[in-house]
């Protein structure tokens, strides 16, 4: 097995009385992509940014590359590419002189320098663009560039804040090709972390759940589904009515559902991205037996069954299972139920 | 080292290249500043308003207002306005209209003709004490060259007299101040480059990625200072040259003192630079520079003697401006400029400038934070 390319050992960073990391322990095996996913203000930033050496941890430990981030901080930016979250390019520089500066302060000789420029500027798409100002830049093609920036020295360990933050959806898709193709081609280790679900499970082959700056949960994406109890969920999707309006026979459906023994769990998510139709996620012992039965409990309330059906689940339902709430419940955002369970994996373990 | 130093150098001057407007701007405000301060100040007061109110209608009267006559088309000093009435012209003092009256009372010319003290009345808008005390001053010399004819009855008396004789080729009072031009122009540079720099990429976050590289705490200071000295040596050359021309200076040319001055210019811009890191160490909003900016500005240029003369202060500011870098770059170029090359006589002012460059220089680099 490679030696670890990131050990953390009781890591604590506090903000005043904020305990923005509050012990934390976890091992990165050299290689891996690793994932650090929790909502805003879980401690994610704070993490990456105490094993990049930006900085001071208030207790505990860190090595990265082999190196104490605290004793040898030098060794450690040497060997490690930085991503940050907040888009850090120079503005007003081109793409060319971002990179050339950059690489630079590695001191990466003119040679290497000019071979290894063309080489990142082609794979992230931006030759064309390469002598234009980064000001003219769409958030996609910046952050293109700032992975460019950030592999500009041959790093052996690459970290990313929240890559994708801000970005659409294809613009998305093409910085996850982007990371999974240069892993490979570079032996990099990727260390990142996000608030998307589908992109942790794409993207990642360990992740760990992070919360008020706790690890909740740590395992590979598949363990963490399995994970769940029951290891089964029941979608019911309610016929759009009048009367559904009314809170109170919907308490009452819920609070009947939960009361039978087979059932774990029911969380109520605000209709779908078209209608305004009532989903409940029930989770069950056992699913195929559980149908029939729910069924019959919804039409005994009165309520029109749109859907019932059996959920693979999804690293969000992982989360809720772990924290008692959506991760995205922050930023008000409605949950779609097919996150992670629809997206391929295209990096096999 | 020196690879990295310079690649952080080449950031900052093709960010500020890109940046045509602060360029302008850095050659242009100290060279309008030069303008309006060499045309407010010019040495002495001009066109001071002054009512006269004569009372008496007597030939000392007479001889008396011909005086101010002459200083009204001599120095200018004075604009004379003829009055009847000593209340409105009392009137037009308070209301602004007038900076004195002076009221030459009924018995003027007999208490003159007397012996006795004669006694004229000036009323005058303290308020304004400058005006104030340049019309009394004036006002006084008339008077007193006309108690000494009145009193003509001592001969022998022996009034001191004094010539005094001019080492230099005169210097205009706008070229005067060409030096403090070029200091503001110094001082503009380090405001805009150098630390403010540092600020910016605090303020947007763009520092985080320099940060994660492998440049020293030494190296981001040097990189900081050094292409702030560039930008700023360069605009202030600029700006002397640009002072020399519209005032029409005659300066002692030559190798040795255009090194000289590039010595000052680079010295004192290094310094101010380093000292700026260290102020702002921390700071991570542009408005603090802007604030800080305003009042170092004032606090370092006034007490420099670009403007005044250093020795009319009292004995606290004198002493700030023998700790203000300022006042020995403004002594050094006015030295260079006005007087000839001579290193003797910039000795001191280029050791002075050096070692607050160093102090500063080690100040900013134990201070500067290497985490964000
Ligand atoms: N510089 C700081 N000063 C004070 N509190 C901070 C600072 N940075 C982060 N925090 C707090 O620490 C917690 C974790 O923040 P952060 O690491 O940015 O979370 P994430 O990246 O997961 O959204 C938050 O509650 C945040 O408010
Ligand atoms: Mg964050």
């Amino acid at each position: 097995m490679p030696k670890p390319a990131v050990v953390v050992e009781n890591l604590v960073k506090h903000y005043g009385k904020q305990r923005a990391i509050d012990g934390i322990n976890f091992d990165v095996a050299g290689g891996i992509c690793f994932g650090s996913l929790g909502p805003n203000g879980a401690g994610k930033t704070t993490l990456i940014r105490i094993l990049t050496g930006l900085i001071q941890p208030t207790q505990g430990r860190a090595w990265v590359a082999g190196f104490d981030v605290s004793q040898g901080p030098d060794a450690v930016r040497r060997a490690i590419g930085v991503v940050s979250q907040a888009m850090t390019t120079d503005l007003d520089l081109t793409a060319r002189e971002n990179l050339d500066i950059y690489a630079r302060y590695y001191g990466v000789s003119y040679k290497e320098r000019r071979r290894r420029i063309e080489a990142l500027l082609e794979r992230v798409g931006l030759t064309a663009r390469a002598n234009d100002l980064v000001a003219s830049y769409s958030g996609g093609m910046r952050r293109r560039l700032e992975i460019a920036r950030g592999l500009i020295h041959k790093p052996s360990i690459l970290f990313l804040d929240e890559p994708t933050i801000g970005l659409d959806p294809q613009s998305r898709r093409v910085v996850w090709e982007l990371l999974a193709q240069f892993r490979q081609d570079e032996q990099l280790t990727i260390f990142l972390t996000t608030h998307y679900m589908d992109e942790a499970d794409f993207l990642c082959e360990r992740i760990a759940i992070i919360d008020t700056g706790k690890i909740v949960v740590m395992d590979t994406p598949s363990e963490l589904k399995k994970g769940i109890p029951g290891g089964n969920i029941v979608e019911i999707v309610l016929a759009q009515d009048q009367s559904l309006t009314e809170d109170r026979r919907l308490d009452t459906l819920i609070s009947k559902l939960s009361s039978r023994p087979f059932v774990q769990q029911v969380i109520q998510k605000e209709g779908g991205a078209l209608t305004d139709s009532i989903r409940l996620q029930v989770y069950v012992t056992n699913g195929p037996e559980a149908i029939p039965i729910l069924m019959g409990m919804v039409q005994d309330e009165g309520f029109g069954l749109q859907s019932i059906g059996l959920m693979r689940p999804s690293l969000e339902d992982v989360f809720i299972h772990y924290t008692g709430r959506s991760i995205r419940a922050e930023e008000g955002q409605k949950v779609n139920f097919f996150i992670g369970a629809g997206v391929p994996r295209r990096m096999g373990g | 080292m020196i690879t990295r130093i310079f690649a952080f150098v080449e950031r900052d001057l093709r960010k500020f290249m890109r940046n045509p407007l602060t360029i302008f701007s850095s050659i242009c405000l100290p060279i309008v500043y030069l303008l309006v301060l060499g045309n407010s100040f010019q040495g002495s007061l001009k066109n001071l308003p002054l009512g006269l109110v004569d009372l008496d209608h007597g030939p000392y009267a007479k001889r008396m207002i011909e005086r101010i006559r002459s200083l009204e088309v001599g120095p200018d000093t004075v604009e004379m306005r003829m009055m009847r009435d000593s209340g409105e012209a009392e009137a037009q003092v308070r209301s602004g209209q007038l900076k004195g009256a002076l009221i030459i009372p009924p018995d003027f010319s007999k208490a003159v003709f007397r012996g006795t003290t004669p006694q004229v009345g000036l009323i005058v808008d303290n308020t304004d004490s400058v005006s104030a005390a340049a019309l009394q001053q004036a006002l006084r010399a008339a008077f007193s060259a006309l108690k000494l004819d009145a009193v003509s009855v001592r001969p022998n008396r022996v009034v001191p007299q004094i010539r005094s004789m001019e080492l230099y080729r005169k210097v205009d009072y706008d070229a005067s101040i060409v030096p403090g031009a070029v200091i503001m122009a110094i001082f503009m540079g380090t405001m805009t480059t150098g630390a403010f720099n540092l600020v910016m990429d605090r303020f947007l976050g763009v520092h985080e990625s320099y940060l994660s590289t492998p440049l020293t705490k030494g190296e981001l200071v040097l990189g900081i200072i050094i292409s702030g000295v560039f930008v700023t040596t360069l605009i202030a050359l600029v700006v002397l040259g640009v002072g020399i021309w519209l005032t029409d200076l005659r300066v002692a040319a030559g190798v040795s003192s255009f090194l000289a001055v590039v010595m000052v210019i680079a010295l004192s811009a290094m310094g101010l630079l380093s000292m700026m890191c260290v102020f702002l160490a921390r700071v991570d909003h542009p408005r603090i520079v802007g604030l800080f900016g305003g009042f170092l500005n004032i606090i370092f240029f006034f007490p420099s003697g670009a403007v005044y003369p250093i020795e009319s202060f009292p004995a606290w500011l004198r002493a700030f401006s023998k700790v203000n870098p300022e006042s020995y770059a403004v002594h050094a170029l006015r030295s260079i400029l006005f007087k000839g090359m001579n290193w003797q006589a910039v000795q001191a002012d280029l050791l002075f400038l050096s070692g607050f460059m160093g102090l500063m220089l080690l100040l900013s680099t134990l201070t500067f934070k290497r985490t964000l």
